[in-house]
C-alpha cells in the first residue's frame, strides 16, 4: 500500500506543486490547468484503498466492470532547469466524512506525497488553495502566501499582487489553512523542506457554495510564474475566469437591491480600504453571509412551489 | 490496526470449498439479517469469530434502538454440515478497505471460500403481491453462466449516480475479484410500503435460492406461515379500507401512486402489520 510508480524520470532539481479540491476548487483548477498547458506526464499515483470509499461503480449487462476511486496522481514536466512535478488529488482523505483531510489517514497521506518530493530531491514544495476574503467577485483576486520558514518570507514579498497573513486587514500574521494544504506546510518543515502554500482570495459570500473560481486560480497561477520563473500561458485560465464572472453576474443580478447593496461594498473592500481603515466589520460580514443564505433558502423554496 | 489484529476467532473452522453468506445489518425491511438468521437457525450455525469494531466504527458511544443499546456486531457464524459460512455485521462507518480486507482474509484463508454471495433489498414500487425478483451482479463471467438455472435477473446496467456511492457489497465483490473470489451480489427488490416492517416473501426469494442452489434441505414452515400471516393482516386492511386496497391494485398493473397516496398507503400497512 503506498506509491506505485508508473516512470521514474531523472529530474534537474525539481519542485513540487500541489492541490486537492477546497473551496472554489481554486489550487485544483490553477494546478489542472498549468499541467494541461504543460501536457505534465503522469510519473506516479498513490494508492487509493486505504484513504478513500470509491465513488463510482459500473455494472455493464449484470457483471461489475470497474470501481473507481478518487486518483492521487503525480506527474512531471521537463523544463530544462527546474524541473516540474505536480501532484494532483481528486479528493481530500477525510476521515470524519469532511471535505477537508484529517486525522492519521491525512498525514499519512501527506508523508507519501513528501516520500515522492525527497525521492526526487525537491527543495521547494508549493500547495494552492482558496484564501476567504472580503472581496467583490468583480476584483481582481490576491494571492496570499504563506511560507513554512521566516527565511522566504522575503521572497513573496516583493511579488505582484501577493500578500501575506500580516498584510491582510484584522489579522497580524495569524490564521490557520484547513487541510492538506496546510498540514503538508508542516510536516515538510519537520522534513526539512521548504514549502509555501499560495491561495487565491475568493469572495467571502462565495465560500458556501459548490461554484467553481477560476479567477483565485488565475492569482495562483501568476504567482507560480514568478516563483519558478517560467511563462505561463493564461489564455485557458482567463477564459474560464470570463465564464465565471458572467455566471456569477447573472446571478448577482437576481439577488435583491438590499443584499447587493450590501455586496458593493466590498468592491471598495481591497488593499486600499484597509490602508484608509474603511473596513467592512465582522458584524458586516455576518449580515452578508445570513442575508446570502436567507435569499438563496427562500429563493430554492420558490422554484419549488 | 493491521487485517489480523482486526479479527477475533475461536479457531478454525475446518472448512473447504465453502461459501460465505454476507449480510448487512440496516437493510431495507432488515432483508439480509432475517435471510441469514432463518438459514442460520434451520442449518444449526454456530459463531466462530468476529471482526472487532475498532477502527471501523465511531467509538463515542452507542446508539438505542427500540429502548435497547445496541453495540455494532460484525461476527461470524459457521454451518458445519452444509459448507456454509454467514458473515453478519453492521455497516462499519470508516476503515472500509481495512474492514473488508479481514472479511476476505478470513473466508481465504481460514475458510478455504470458493464463493461469496452478499445480500441486499431494493427499495421497489411493485405490490406486495408480485412475485420477488432476484437480481444478480457478479464479478465474473464464469459465475454468471453458474446461476443461469436459477431464475434469476442477470442483465442490469448501472452507474452511480452524482453524489451516491457505491454499496459496500459492490466493495466487497470488487474486492474478492482482485483474489479471483467469485463473488455475487444479490438484490431483492421490496415493496417501498413494506420498508419499515418485514418482506417474508423477499426472505423466502433469497432461502429458496441458496437451498436450490447448495441443497441445503431448508424446510420452509414457518416462512410459509409468516407469507400467510402477513397476508391475513393486508386483507383484513383491504375488507376495512377499500382505498387502500385499490392502491395496492393499481400498483400491481404498474400505474404509480401520487405522493400522498404513496405516504398513506406505508402508514396504514405499517400499522396493520404491527
Amino acid at each position: 500500500m503506498g506509491i506505485c510508480h508508473i516512470k521514474e524520470p531523472g529530474l534537474i532539481d525539481p519542485v513540487m506543486i500541489a492541490a486537492w479540491p477546497g473551496i472554489g476548487n481554486i489550487g485544483l483548477i490553477a494546478l489542472d490547468t498549468l499541467r494541461r498547458s504543460l501536457r505534465a506526464e503522469q510519473m506516479a499515483y498513490i494508492e487509493p484503498y486505504e484513504f478513500f470509499y470509491p465513488r463510482k461503480v459500473i455494472i455493464r449487462d449484470g457483471e461489475l466492470v470497474t470501481l473507481d476511486f478518487p486518483a492521487s496522481d503525480f506527474f512531471y514536466h521537463r523544463t530544462g532547469r527546474r524541473d516540474l512535478i505536480l501532484f494532483i488529488g481528486e479528493e481530500q482523505p477525510a476521515e470524519g466524512g469532511g471535505v477537508y483531510a484529517a486525522g492519521s489517514m491525512a498525514y499519512d497521506m501527506a508523508n507519501l506525497v513528501l516520500d515522492v518530493a525527497e525521492k526526487y530531491g525537491c527543495r521547494r514544495i508549493y500547495t494552492s488553495g482558496a484564501a476567504v476574503a472580503p472581496i467583490h467577485h468583480t476584483a481582481r483576486s490576491r494571492a496570499w502566501a504563506v511560507p513554512n520558514s521566516p527565511e522566504l518570507i522575503a521572497e513573496f514579498k516583493s511579488c505582484d499582487n501577493t500578500v501575506l497573513m500580516s498584510d491582510i486587514e484584522g489579522r497580524g500574521g495569524e490564521g490557520s489553512i484547513a487541510g492538506l494544504n496546510g498540514l503538508l506546510l508542516g510536516i515538510a518543515r519537520r522534513r526539512g523542506i521548504d514549502a509555501v502554500c499560495i491561495m487565491g482570495e475568493i469572495p467571502i459570500y462565495l465560500q458556501g457554495f459548490p461554484f467553481p473560481y477560476p479567477k483565485g486560480s488565475k492569482s495562483v497561477l501568476e504567482v507560480l510564474s514568478t516563483a519558478l520563473d517560467m511563462w505561463i500561458d493564461m489564455e485557458v485560465i482567463d477564459e474560464l475566469a470570463r465564464q465565471s464572472e458572467s455566471e456569477l453576474t447573472r446571478l448577482y443580478e437576481r439577488l435583491p437591491d438590499e443584499i447587493k447593496q450590501q455586496l458593493d461594498r466590498l468592491k471598495e473592500s481591497t488593499v486600499a480600504a484597509a490602508e484608509s481603515g474603511d473596513l467592512i466589520t465582522e458584524d458586516d460580514k455576518k449580515k452578508i453571509l445570513d442575508d446570502i443564505d436567507k435569499f438563496f433558502k427562500h429563493d430554492a423554496g420558490g422554484e419549488q412551489r | 490496526m493491521s487485517g489480523d489484529e482486526a479479527v477475533k476467532l475461536s479457531g478454525n473452522p475446518g472448512l473447504k470449498g465453502s461459501v460465505l453468506i454476507v449480510v448487512w445489518a440496516e437493510d431495507a425491511c432488515n432483508l439480509g439479517v432475517q435471510a441469514a438468521d432463518y438459514l442460520s437457525q434451520s442449518l444449526g450455525c454456530r459463531e466462530f469469530g468476529e471482526v472487532l469494531p475498532q477502527g471501523f466504527f465511531p467509538m463515542g458511544g452507542v446508539n438505542v434502538v427500540e429502548d435497547v443499546a445496541r453495540f455494532p456486531e460484525s461476527k461470524f457464524y459457521v454451518c458445519d454440515h452444509s459448507n456454509i459460512v454467514i458473515f453478519k455485521s453492521s455497516i462499519p462507518r470508516m476503515g472500509w478497505y481495512r474492514f473488508l480486507t479481514s472479511v476476505l482474509d478470513v473466508a481465504y484463508r481460514d475458510c478455504a471460500v470458493k464463493e461469496i454471495y452478499t445480500v441486499g433489498a431494493m427499495i421497489s414500487t411493485a405490490a406486495h403481491t408480485v412475485p420477488r425478483l432476484l437480481i444478480t451482479i457478479v464479478n465474473n463471467k464464469e459465475i454468471k453462466s453458474a446461476l443461469e438455472p436459477y431464475n434469476v435477473v442477470a442483465d442490469n446496467d448501472y452507474e452511480t449516480a452524482p453524489g451516491q456511492k457505491p454499496t459496500l457489497s459492490s466493495y466487497l465483490a470488487w474486492l474478492a475479484g482482485q483474489r479471483n473470489i467469485p463473488a455475487v451480489n444479490l438484490w431483492v427488490p421490496v415493496p417501498y410500503y413494506l420498508v419499515s416492517t418485514d418482506d417474508p416473501r423477499a426472505v423466502k426469494r433469497l432461502v429458496y435460492f441458496f437451498n436450490s442452489k447448495f441443497d441445503l434441505g431448508v424446510d420452509f414452515t414457518a416462512l410459509d406461515s409468516a407469507i400467510a400471516g402477513q397476508n391475513n393482516k393486508i386483507t383484513r386492511l383491504f375488507d376495512k379500507s377499500p382505498e387502500i386496497k385499490n392502491m395496492v391494485r393499481k400498483l400491481e398493473v404498474g400505474d404509480g401512486l401520487d405522493g400522498e397516496e404513496s405516504e398513506k398507503l406505508a402508514r396504514e400497512i405499517a400499522q396493520a402489520l404491527k
